[in-house]
């Protein structure tokens, strides 16, 4: 599904996983909150996978990034799920993060 | 060139002297300080250091620059006694034996030399001035060998620390356990927490149960460094489980305001792994017959 600077896929009945690439800039996010809620309408999504796998940091910048975008699922009865975070970027979190996030965490996609 | 002009005829010498036998009078020093009582040597081993020794000097002596420090000669030397520092490290000498080699293989080259050439190089002071600076320069490589031997040492013991301050089990699939025993300081607490999030990456694990059994004191710092390695180790998708909290310990924690929300605790560690298990859908039962 085409949204510059990120892979959507339809992984099963309601699942999309969002795989951010590196031309993907956060900057722009009205933008692709918006062409991504477009697409998690027409598709009926329920669940939203997005891998940090790449992402050997998160800062506040990043972080604020996220947290809009759960937001906006959650708005849309859509829930956010982080996967693949690398240790160094639940590090970076944990230090900054005073309580739990509104997205979710998971190891991976569940089987 | 002012060490050149102030060289005295004895110096000139020296540098065209052709050095006889001596190899055999350098052998004492190497007797007394690696083997006597501490047997770091072997005499065939020591006589291979003497001779060795005055292949090099000779080649010192008899090059283009002999007051060059940065000659090929010069370096081949630091070399030997770089070598030699290690070696004698490595057999559990000490720095000061090395030391002490050094400064009495010095004064007996000179005499050496002198009962070699029949020249009094004892009375130059620009032969033992001389000497005296390479020798100098020679020992700080000495002890520069030392310091970098200590510092792996350092590294080595810090690493082996390291494995075993963090004691991580994978006590059934997917289930990690993390026995803290003794002092939690910060910096501990950052390598548990380094170790624990790298070995959760690597082992996709899904539960890890922090046991504190063995803690007994815990600070404000520490207290923040704990729920940060919780959130952490929740953060990447695992469950956190802290087992075995001292009554001391839960005051402390209630006292420091630390939020304890979303952490999950349990009595004993027994009790964790069993929240662990149910959490992954695992039934550990009695056979019964």
């Amino acid at each position: 599904m085409a949204i510059a600077g990120v892979h959507l896929t339809r992984i099963g009945k309601g699942d999309f996983l969002f795989e951010p690439l590196s031309s993907m800039n956060i900057q722009d996010q009205d933008r692709l909150i918006l062409e991504l809620v477009e697409h998690l309408q027409q598709g009926q999504g329920r669940r939203l996978y997005y891998d940090l796998n790449t992402l050997p940091v998160i800062d506040p910048v990043y972080y604020g990034w996220l947290d809009s975008l759960a937001r906006t699922c959650q708005t849309l009865n859509v829930k956010m799920i982080c996967i693949n975070m690398q240790p160094t970027a639940a590090f970076t979190l944990s230090q900054f993060l005073a309580g739990r996030p509104v997205f979710e965490t998971a190891l991976g996609i569940p089987d | 060139m002012v060490q050149k002009k102030d060289s005295s005829e004895k110096l000139a010498a020296l540098f065209t002297l052709k050095i006889g036998n001596i190899s055999g009078q350098l052998e004492e020093p190497g007797r007394e300080f690696f083997c006597a009582d501490n047997k770091l040597m072997d005499e065939d081993e020591v006589a291979d250091l003497s001779s060795e020794f005055v292949t090099l000097i000779t080649g010192l002596l008899g090059s283009k620059d002999p007051h060059k420090r940065t000659s090929p000669q010069f370096h081949a030397l630091e070399t030997f006694f770089s070598g030699l520092s290690q070696r004698i490290l490595m057999r559990g000498g000490n720095v000061e034996e090395v030391v002490r080699y050094a400064q009495q293989l010095q004064y007996t080259l000179i005499s050496a030399l002198e009962r070699d050439s029949g020249i009094a190089f004892t009375q130059s002071r620009s032969v033992l001035l001389y000497f005296a600076q390479h020798f100098d320069a020679l020992i700080m490589a000495i002890f520069r060998t030392y310091l970098v031997e200590r510092e792996n040492t350092l590294k080595a013991q810090e690493e082996e620390l390291r494995e075993t301050s963090t004691p991580i089990a994978e006590i059934w699939d997917g289930v990690l356990t993390l026995p803290i025993i003794g002092t939690l300081d910060s910096s501990r607490t950052m390598l548990v927490m380094e170790a624990l999030l790298n070995r959760i990456s690597k082992d996709h694990a899904r539960a890890v149960v922090m046991d504190l059994t063995g803690v007994k004191n815990i600070d404000s710092q520490v207290s923040h460094h704990l729920i940060q390695m919780v959130r952490a180790v929740q953060l990447m998708g695992a469950d956190a489980i802290i087992t075995g909290i001292h009554p001391e310990i839960a005051r402390a924690l209630v006292s420091l305001n630390i939020d304890l929300t979303g952490v999950t605790t349990r009595a004993s560690l027994s009790d964790g792994l069993k929240e662990a298990f149910l959490r992954m859908g695992i039934h550990v039962s009695q056979k019964t017959n």
